[in-house]
């Protein structure tokens, strides 16, 4: 075995994603610790300092890296393993941080395990979102807000033949905001309100897998709660100061709590034996929330008049969601696999929401909300892998699905009787599939994988989802001891031949080499591109003098996505190491000079053109030089710059940065 | 009183059930062949040296497993004859480098099998396409103590996911190169249960959010709902039917660079849709040369679905 894994992990060694520069990969050493009473003590600490140094739009740095300036520890971990697996009261503890200290990105992960008795599984996540206010929303939606993620999971009896299991999850997002609000008039400017965003979920959890007969069973029983309390309101005089839209905010609040639930139970039922196998669940989630709005502005209207506004919302939407799977499994010779999979998914949204609303001294009233959504989804797949001998094998499948879609919209004016009326839609659509591949090892280092699927479906929701659609693809990859080459490629086809007339392609190319000839040089490089086009036909309205139904224009996008990587790493006299990097991004479009194709005169085609593509440069090289000092002590420091370029700018605006980012720190390692 | 009676009625059966679960028949005979890992580490001793730090070990530290599932010969099969011919790959029962990946499977499955995450192996993608556990882990090599990877997970994943590894590194992506999330947060790379949110229906082993789920709302929890007015191509075909879950050139991992191209191309009175004939066409009021009407999210801020307002606006 290890003949064959060794090579593989050498090279392995060497594919190194484009890395945030810190902290450093490198470790101190061969594999080392303490003795400690009867376990095994393993720790290691990198403390640094970041900096950062940016020029350009500031916010789109922050959307993208956001690494800022100060001390941190950038990463550490610690072991303590029983030598014997007879600790007393723990046989292992790993813990494994990173950016602690203030980077956007921190994580703790802790792991604590007495054999037989119990396993612990802890995880606390920090990310740092930046929103910059991006032109797509009017450069009024800004956010700046974190999300905290840790999750709580402990088995008791892991290696039972019935084993419990707690967990708890909990989600929150806070941070300052910016969204928008229109008032007075539907036509009318929408202006920037300050939110306070306040979201918090929780989940417990508790359940039980058992196993008997050679079948596993596990239930378990969740419970979760979500809650957003986040206020509103308009920071100072707000106006439109346009000619033709003298709105102005003066006043605005706005407070809509939202809370809610979704309780639910997993069951599921498993066994593989000698000639079959078979996976059988069943899941029922209740969703609930219960909200309120309270809404008032006070300004001046489109037309110059003096207005005021009040808007009360409340009520409660539900949604059951029960689905049910079966997968039976057969093994007629150990050379072939038939799965078949029959799902069942029904989810059904209920909702009333009482909408009231005065209007500078008018009352419009009350209206009683309803709606319903269900959506109802029965599918039948079956696979069949066929290892026809060791060095090709075949796989295929027919897939099949039915769904309906059922949508109810009504409404109740109370003031009138009879005013009730309802619109029912609903649209069922069909989807058959086809797979078939072969993989063929025509020698033990070389693999070739080449899969071709065609699917058709009669009646797809929208416009843009699948309707004719085929995929192709293949990948062929070489493994030796110190080479590792791959190549793939990968065309997903989609064509809606009814009203819009959608069409997608989508065509990937990649190729990967990795070569590591001595234990002090290495090197991985990577190419890809990724070809989309789309084309679709609108209706909208639009005009110069008068806003009319267009028609006759499309939506067409074209994108050409080349990204490459390249990573060298150097060790000089197991003393230092040296790594260089360099990952570049970019959009080609179309190749088009400028936005808009000189000659468009058409004002309604010249906007359309200028979205039609995007080309975008994102690059980041980077350095980084890590020396030992001593068998416990490393020095690090890295640098790395990014490069956002804009082409055409988006709907006329660019946001592009460049920024200087490094880091010096020590690794102590013990 | 009354609440440590009620404590002690909760906490008293746990013993027991601690005693019967935790109860193994006798040890039978042990099976001809088998030696012990004492007599493996004569020679492997460079394996042997760091192995109570893998979660292996616990076969040989609880004394209770039968041979054939305890240490060395739990993987490896019995060594009897590998020590009679002094060594040498061919006379292991189950030398993984010779096993094909179908027969490396069932060898993991035989004590693995029983872990609720691995019970779609059979039909995941990565057994259709022979990637057996030894393509991922390294069992006496691992680089990440838990999990027993061969590499660092994105990493490893990347190796083979390299057209992914090129989304990852586009400007608006998720942040799994910095560290933040891991593939694992969405995926379950041993199989998973068919997607029930979308029509296609293949898994590409999503791994899903309250059992049932698209796993974009384990952490967008805001944009789960339910909501008295769903976006009904949200509810029913998910996220992706307007962003790129790994990465995008465009801001806010958009299919598009602007926002109402991507409305429009839904909302252009075709297809069959909720409407019938078509989902509802842009307003009259819109005059898309008005800048203001270009950038759709300005006004219908909670297009993910709202409570208060059937076209989004609160």
């Amino acid at each position: 075995m290890s003949k064959l894994l060794l090579p593989i992990f050498a090279v392995a060694g060497t594919l190194a994603a484009q890395q945030v520069v810190a902290p450093t990969p490198d470790t101190v050493g061969s594999p080392r610790g303490d003795g400690w009473g009867g376990y095994n003590v393993t720790q290691s600490f990198e403390t640094g300092y970041r900096f950062h140094l940016v020029g350009g739009d500031m916010g789109e740095y922050r959307s993208d890296a956001n690494y800022g300036n100060g001390l941190r520890l950038l990463g550490s971990s610690f072991a303590m393993n029983s030598k014997d697996g007879h600790g007393r009261w723990f046989d292992q503890i790993t813990l494994n941080t990173s950016g602690l200290g203030n980077d956007p990105y921190q994580s703790a992960i802790l792991h604590v395990e007495k054999n037989g008795l119990y396993r612990y599984d802890m995880s606390w996540r920090l990310s740092d979102y930046f929103n910059p206010g991006l032109t797509v929303a009017g450069g009024e939606h800004l956010a700046d807000t974190s999300r905290r993620l840790q999750d709580h999971d402990l088995t008791l009896l892991p290696q039972s033949h019935v084993r419990f299991h707690l967990g708890y999850s909990r989600n929150t997002e806070d941070g300052p905001a910016l969204s928008t609000a229109q008032e007075f008039n539907l036509s009318g400017s929408a202006y920037p309100i300050f939110t306070n965003v306040r979201r918090q979920w929780n989940e417990y959890r508790v359940g039980a897998e058992a196993h008997f007969a050679g079948f596993q069973f596990t239930v378990e029983r969740r419970w979760d709660f979500f809650k957003d309390d986040t206020p509103a309101t308009a920071d100072g005089v707000i106006a439109a100061g346009t000619l033709t839209d003298q709105t102005v905010l003066q006043q605005f609040n706005r407070s809509q709590p939202v809370h809610g639930s979704s309780p639910g139970w997993l069951g599921n039922l498993h066994t593989r034996r000698k000639r079959w196998g078979l996976n059988a669940r069943l899941t029922y989630v209740m969703g609930r929330n219960d909200f309120a709005l309270s809404e008032s502005a006070l300004g001046v209207d489109q037309f110059g008049s003096p207005a005021n506004r009040q808007i009360v919302v409340g009520g409660d939407a539900s949604r059951p969601d029960l689905a049910g799977d079966l997968s039976l499994s057969y093994f007629p010779t150990d050379r072939l696999t038939i799965v078949n999979n029959t799902s069942i998914s029904n989810n059904r949204i209920d909702g009333a929401s009482t909408y009231s609303e005065l209007l500078t001294g008018s009352n419009l009233g009350t209206t009683i909300y309803f709606r319903y959504l269900g959506i109802r989804t029965i599918t039948n797949s079956t696979d069949v892998n066929y290892r026809a001998a060791d060095w090709i094998g075949f796989y295929g499948g027919y897939h099949y699905a039915d769904r309906r879609v059922d949508t109810v919209e009504g409404f109740t004016l109370p003031a009138f009787a009879n005013s009730t009326e309802n619109n029912v839609y609903e649209v069922g659509n069909q989807l058959q599939s086809g797979l078939a591949g072969v993989r063929v090892r025509p020698w033990k280092p070389f693999t070739i994988n080449f899969d071709y699927e065609v699917g058709r479906t009669n009646h797809p929701l929208t416009t843009v989802s699948d309707k004719n659609f085929q995929t192709l693809g293949g990948r062929a990859q070489y493994r030796v001891r110190k080479v590792q080459l791959s190549a793939s490629y990968r065309e997903s086809y989609d064509f809606q031949p009814a009203f819009s007339l959608f069409s997608s392609h989508s065509r990937g190319y990649s190729a990967n080499a990795s070569w590591a000839p001595r234990d002090w040089f290495s090197i991985d490089a990577s190419y890809n591109k990724q070809h989309l086009d789309s084309s679709s036909f609108l209706a909208f309205f639009a005009g110069l003098s008068r806003s009319t139904l267009q028609a006759k224009y499309r939506s067409i996008y074209i994108s050409n996505v080349h990204a490459a990587n390249l990573g060298v790493r150097f060790a000089i006299r197991r003393r230092a190491d040296l790594y260089l990097g360099y990952s570049i991004t970019k959009d080609t479009g179309d190749g088009r000079a400028t936005a808009v194709p000189a000659g468009t005169t058409d004002p309604i085609q010249a906007l359309l053109d200028s979205v039609q593509t995007f080309p975008l440069t994102y690059q980041s090289p980077l350095a980084r030089l890590s020396i030992r000092i001593s068998p416990k002590v490393r020095w690090n420091a890295g640098y790395q710059y990014y490069g956002y370029g804009e082409a055409f700018g988006v709907l006329g605006y660019y946001q592009n940065f460049h920024a200087h980012t490094g880091y010096t720190s020590v690794l102590w390692s013990f | 009183m009354v609440r440590a009676a009620i404590a002690a009625a909760l906490l008293l059966p746990f013993p027991l059930v601690v005693a019967v679960a935790q109860g193994q028949p006798p040890p039978a005979a042990p099976p001809s062949g088998y030696v012990g890992s004492n007599a493996c580490k004569t020679c492997h001793a460079d394996v042997w040296l760091n192995f109570y730090k893998n979660p292996h070990f616990k076969s040989v530290a609880s004394g209770k497993e039968p041979p054939e599932r305890t240490g060395c010969e739990g993987c490896h099969g019995p060594g009897q004859a590998h020590i009679a011919a002094g060594g040498g790959k061919a006379t292991i029962p189950r030398a993984f480098s010779l096993l094909s990946p179908k027969q490396a499977l069932e060898a993991c499955l035989t004590c693995h099998e029983r872990n609720f995450d691995k019970a779609n192996i059979q039909r995941s993608e990565h057994t259709q396409h022979d990637v057996a556990c030894t393509s991922c882990h390294s069992i006496h090599h691992a680089a990440t103590p838990q999990r027993l990877l061969a590499k660092k997970q994105n990493e490893l994943c990347y190796s083979c996911h390299s057209g992914i590894r090129g989304q990852f590194e586009m400007p608006s992506k998720h942040r799994v190169n910095e560290g933040f999330m891991q593939c694992s947060d969405c995926h379950n790379p041993h199989g998973s249960f068919a997607a029930t949110w979308g029509m296609g229906q293949r898994s590409h082993l999503v791994e899903q959010a309250l059992d049932n789920e698209s796993p974009c709302l384990k952490c967008h929890v805001d944009k789960r709902g339910p909501f008295v007015y769903e976006h009904p191509s949200v509810a029913v075909e998910g996220c992706p039917m307007c962003h790129n879950p790994h990465g995008s050139m465009n801001a806010k991992l958009l299919k598009r660079p602007v926002v109402f191209t991507l409305c429009l191309e839904c909302h252009n009175a075709g297809g069959s849709g909720t409407r019938n004939l078509g989902v509802d066409l842009q307003s009259a009021r819109h005059n898309l040369l008005d800048p203001k009407f270009q950038k759709c999210t300005t006004c219908h801020v909670r297009i993910h679905g709202s409570n208060a307002d059937q076209y989004f606006l609160r």
